[in-house]
């Protein structure tokens, strides 16, 4: 199933509509976001994914994470 | 028989009331259709304002005034005039054409209701001149606008825009709807009489036509100080009716003002903010938008709070925080999104980002580095791969303004997500979240942008979104303004550069 979330990159100056399956890993959120991103912020290899100010495994699934849709997640990608 | 003095006879032309005998004063003033909190006539009996004119000194002086912005159509308003123009200054005039000519109509509506329902007869005959002042203010943009659509099709969106789906259009009718149509004469008054002319159009009438001076657009200049000698008369409206509501429901003007303050903000940082700091010239640019607002709104409307006894917005802090940032985030935005727009944008080269550095010295460096980034995709692409730097995922928007999500700052995006009655909204800031959960049944049903793409009455594809349904075709697309073929740009690759 499609979930549509609110996406914010870190360093980004707007929200993005990002549509992920329920049975991706959170880490596809963060390498979509980056790319989606991309004409603004270049994107980084290792990024982060907080929702709700809790930082996400990014093994884990979509669903599992306690993603819905509508949800706004945030990326913040490692420095250097 | 001889001629009464003009003191003798004015009130009888402009403020006759009389009481009703065959029905009750509320069913001639319903509150649904006059505003709350409903009063006797005896609490606005002293309503007045200073200008007190008469029918026909109103239609002779608009005559003259109509008569000289004729006169300067006529010398300075062909094609070939707007032809010697800055390229990015014409670009700023597409945009303030576009939002400006639909939004003076529907305050016109607005002023019709207040020339009927407004509370007293002063009130209803000022109203009335406000009502033809917006009419006027409709037709000399489409009117001076209308001669350039052949010479650039991105003019005829000074009509189209309020037609059309376009993301922008979408969130000025959400405005101006709300702020005109759908309010009663008493909210009319505090939105647009108080906040939005006294409050914020010094930003056109003061520091646009002061920049279209330096840049020589005549034609603009005149347009916009001819307005402002409408707006400085039918503004006058506004301050009667809060005065007199602030002695009976104190908490419901303070909210009218901390609303309507933060709607208006919003529109006019990105219509003027996008006009002073990126489409002028950046030697014909005497203040920033911030140093404009800062003298211009902030001070001044401060002193109007407190000259009626009210206290500055609940988020005072929040907005001094984002005329600092806010309209940069839109428009960096904005111009990798060019091409869901009707105009076209300026890309700010070394010496823009410096003056802007030196203009925004708390903020300009969060921002800089998207300019970095946006820059370096032009020196790779190289000019004319307009697609290079165009963002292909659909951008979100605010359930309240309808605008993207471009508060806060980049480091933190001051969105949120809220919950009523089980739907999520997102606001693209707590005064946006505010104004929602204050009113939540007056704006829960409006489907946004993205509503509308996911009940699948959009399209999902930004690229058919844009064509089809956003109305932006190829013809009128925004794109940059010199497609990448900047000089300093030139230094750094081996392109044709201008003209290439």
């Amino acid at each position: 199933m499609l979930v549509p979330l609110y996406g914010f990159l870190a360093g980004d100056t707007l929200g993005l509509l990002v549509q992920v399956h329920d049975d991706d890993p959170v880490h596809a959120i963060a390498e979509q976001i980056q790319l989606a991103a991309c004409v603004r912020v270049a994107p980084r290899a290792q990024a982060h994914v907080y929702f709700r100010g809790q930082r996400l495994d990014p093994q884990l699934t979509v669903s599992k994470a306690g993603l819905a849709p509508m949800d706004r997640v945030d990326v913040v990608p490692e420095e250097g | 028989m001889p001629k009464l003095n003009r003191e003798d006879w004015i009130d009888l032309a402009r403020k006759l009331d009389w009481d009703y005998s065959h029905v009750r004063e509320e069913e001639v003033f319903p509150e649904l259709l006059s505003g709350r909190p409903w009063l006797p006539h005896a609490e606005w009996q002293h309503w007045d304002e200073p200008y007190r004119t008469s029918y026909a000194e109103y239609v002779d002086t608009q005559a003259d005034k109509d008569a000289i912005v004729q006169g300067v159509r006529e010398a300075v308003g062909r094609v070939e005039d707007f032809a010697k123009l800055d390229r990015s200054w014409l670009n700023g005039l597409k945009l303030h054409a576009a939002t400006m000519a639909f939004t003076e109509f529907t305050a016109g509506i607005g002023d019709i209701r207040g020339a009927r329902f407004g509370r007293d007869s002063a009130w209803r005959t000022m109203a009335l001149f406000g009502a033809l002042d917006e009419f006027r203010h409709t037709q000399i943009p489409l009117l001076l606008m209308h001669e350039l659509v052949r010479w650039d099709p991105q003019f005829d969106w000074t009509h189209r825009l309020f037609h059309t789906n376009n993301w922008m259009g979408i969130a000025l009718r959400h405005l101006v709807d709300e702020m005109c149509v759908g309010t009663d004469p008493l909210e009319f008054a505090i939105a647009t009489n108080l906040v939005l002319e006294t409050g914020f159009t010094n930003l056109q009438f003061i520091g646009l036509s002061a920049i279209a001076h330096d840049v020589g657009d005549r034609m603009f200049e005149k347009m916009v100080t001819s307005i402002q000698t409408d707006e400085a008369r039918h503004a006058q409206i506004g301050h009667p009716v809060i005065a007199t509501l602030i002695r009976h429901d104190p908490e419901r003007a303070q909210y009218l003002v901390d609303k309507w303050f933060w709607r208006s903000w919003i529109v006019f940082a990105v219509v003027t903010g996008f006009s002073m700091d990126y489409l002028t010239p950046l030697a014909d640019r005497p203040l920033s938008f911030k140093e404009f607002m800062e003298e211009w709104i902030s001070d001044q409307f401060e002193k109007t709070l407190a000259a009626f006894g009210l206290k500055r917005p609940w988020y005072w802090d929040i907005f001094i925080n984002a005329v600092d940032i806010y309209h940069h985030m839109v428009y960096a935005s904005a111009y990798t999104y060019r091409a869901t727009l009707w105009f076209d944008f300026a890309l700010p080269g070394p010496e823009e980002r410096a003056w802007l550095r030196q203009k925004y010295p708390h903020t300009w460096d969060l921002i800089d580095p998207v300019w970095e980034r946006i820059t370096e995709r032009w020196r790779t692409s190289g000019p004319g791969i307009e697609w290079s730097t165009q963002g292909a995922t659909m951008p979100a928007f605010c359930n309240l303004c309808q605008i993207i999500l471009s508060n806060g700052t980049p480091r933190s995006n001051a969105a949120r997500v809220v919950e009523h009655k089980g739907r999520k909204y997102i606001f693209c800031s707590e005064p946006c979240a505010w104004i929602f959960s204050r009113e939540p049944d007056r704006y829960a049903h409006h489907k946004g942008v993205v509503d509308r793409m996911l009940a699948g009455e959009a399209p999902a594809n930004i690229v058919e979104l844009t064509r089809t349904y956003f109305d932006v075709t190829p013809e009128v697309r925004g794109e940059d303004m010199l497609r990448g073929r900047y000089p300093w740009l030139r230094a750094h690759r081996s392109d044709p550069g201008l003209g290439g």
